[in-house]
């Protein structure tokens, strides 16, 4: 892994119950030899460790690919996820078995923005560390416009707290794209979708070509992958392409569509169109939205990132 | 799969959610073609010459087959002969694609089985010959080329099947200036759009030509 260090953070006993529960995993593994999809979805991946963060040191756009090369925003450092949030540590916080497709090395999906704020405040707090949201379920926030969201809780932050945060949409893409170590890539971690991303075409039984088509998708029994399968990209973090599309913290915002409408979803998943997969693309979904493509990661301030 | 999860079935329902696809990256709707079906009953499908296709099933599960372009145009005219359209059950033959930004799963239904489709009325356009009725649907937590969205269909619905056997236009621009007119504006970027057979828990045959 190039441009990154592992951050080794004290582990609360829930997640040295999720290092334990791995172990015990690897231990019963498999036998060489073919296994079913289901069984690769519970064998984790060989370096996975539940609560790995990589330290992203900020700067500005390098990647020719990113929509903010070229601008003079700076990105403070930070820390991401090396991984998409997974089944075992959303049930290990939240107790709930949200997903579609079910694998404790399978990312979550079908989590609302909202439940992503909410796990992200209580895996906070079983660690010890301060929540970094501020969360006003009694209210509807009058910033959000949209008239599909029922939900519209009011989600503050606490700048300067230590606890788990979704990345912000600049954070997210300069991850994706490489950082400051940026090899220029199309799409996080290399030119060939395939390479780094489960995606529509390669997240079935059998490779799909031609027109995206749902009916393919579906007929071809598509779905998420366990995580850090793909190769990764320039700063070790893998799935940022593919696999499930990540909440970021931002309100999508662009020429056409006000802030208020939707939050802002990155990287693209095992549905969309391989465009969705490019470190350029800007999703957008409604904050109550989900979907079985629909996950996220976790991030943290740098300043206390190692508090804990 | 998808579409029986729990949390869909209290959304839209939507008899038949199409994805079509057979698409050409030209000017003509003769460069590639696919067909897809969810394996149910027996469905053959014959990439013909040119913008030719044909396709015939029997007590089928849900199936698409179709020809047309890689990238929609608001001011295309779709011309097709529907040589053969003998659909026995639930089955459309239609224009179809998708936008973006907005987000819009399109349909102009020119003949179909037992079923007219039918959604929130918006009120009718007049194009080539015939009244269109025009609807309007959305579709919550939907698979979509850009992913799990919530977004809009727009629907255009002859009023009456069309003749087959003969050459037909589609003239797409009434269309999209009805829908507009209606409140329903296209997207600012065009993805499919492909002329197509769509079947489900049906049988029939249908031979198709698109330019």
């Amino acid at each position: 892994m190039e441009g990154g260090h592992v951050v080794e953070k004290k582990r609360s006993w829930v997640l040295a119950a999720l290092v334990l529960s791995i172990a015990a995993a690897a231990a019963g593994g498999c036998a060489s030899g073919q296994v079913s999809r289901a069984e690769q979805a519970d064998r984790p991946a060989a370096a996975l460790k539940s609560d790995d963060l990589v330290f992203v040191e900020g700067g500005t756009f390098k990647n020719a690919k990113s929509n903010y090369y070229g601008s003079d925003i700076i990105v403070q450092d930070f820390y991401i996820g090396k991984y998409e949030v997974t089944q075992r540590e959303w049930t290990a916080v939240m107790g709930s078995k949200p997903s579609r497709f079910r694998g404790d090395n399978l990312p979550v999906d079908s989590v609302s923005w909202y439940d992503a704020i909410e796990y992200c405040n209580r895996r906070s707090l079983l660690e010890g560390l301060e929540p970094y949201y501020n969360i006003d379920k009694s209210r509807k926030d009058p910033d959000n416009k949209s008239e599909i969201d029922p939900v519209k809780w009011v989600v503050t932050i606490n700048e300067g707290a230590n606890g788990y945060r979704l990345p912000t949409e600049l954070e997210w893409e300069y991850a994706a794209s490489g950082g400051r170590i940026s090899k220029g890539y199309k799409y996080s971690g290399g030119n060939k979708p395939d390479d780094v991303s489960w995606n529509w075409r390669n997240a079935g039984e059998k490779y799909l070509s031609g027109g995206w088509s749902w009916h393919a998708i579906e007929n071809n029994q598509s779905s998420t992958h366990p995580v850090g399968r793909k190769k990764a990209n320039e700063l070790g973090l893998y799935d940022m392409s593919g696999n499930v599309r990540e909440w970021c913290w931002d309100w999508y915002e662009d020429p056409d569509i006000e802030a208020g409408l939707y939050r802002v979803v990155r990287g693209g998943g095992w549905i969309g169109d391989i465009h969705t997969v490019e470190i350029a693309f800007r999703g957008k979904f409604e904050a109550s939205g989900i979907g079985p493509d629909q996950g996220f990661r976790v991030a943290r301030n740098a300043d206390q990132g190692t508090a804990g | 799969m998808f579409k029986k999860r729990k949390l869909l079935a209290v959304l839209t329902a939507v008899a038949m959610v199409a994805a079509l696809f057979a698409v050409s990256g030209g000017a003509s709707a003769n460069t590639y073609w696919q067909y897809w079906t969810d394996g149910g009953g027996v469905v053959n499908a014959t990439n013909g010459p040119g913008g030719n296709y044909s396709v015939s099933w029997y007590n089928s599960g849900n199936f698409v087959v179709g020809k047309g372009w890689q990238y929609g145009a608001h001011n295309r005219v779709i011309n097709y002969n529907a040589g053969a359209w003998q659909p026995s059950g639930n089955a459309y033959l239609t224009l179809y694609g998708w936008t973006r930004n907005p987000l819009i799963e399109y349909y102009v239904v020119d003949s179909w089985g037992s079923w007219r489709p039918t959604y929130n009325y918006r009120g009718s356009v007049y194009s080539d010959g015939a009244w269109y009725d025009i609807y309007h649907n959305w579709r919550y937590n939907a698979p979509s080329i850009d992913g799990t969205q919530t977004f809009q269909q727009y629907w255009s619905v002859r009023q009456q099947k069309r003749q087959t056997g003969i050459n037909v236009s589609i003239t797409f621009q009434n269309h999209v200036n009805a829908w507009g007119a209606a409140g329903m504006p296209m997207g600012s970027q065009w993805s499919y759009q492909v002329l197509a057979t769509e079947g489900y828990q049906s049988s029939g045959y249908s031979n198709v030509t698109v330019w």
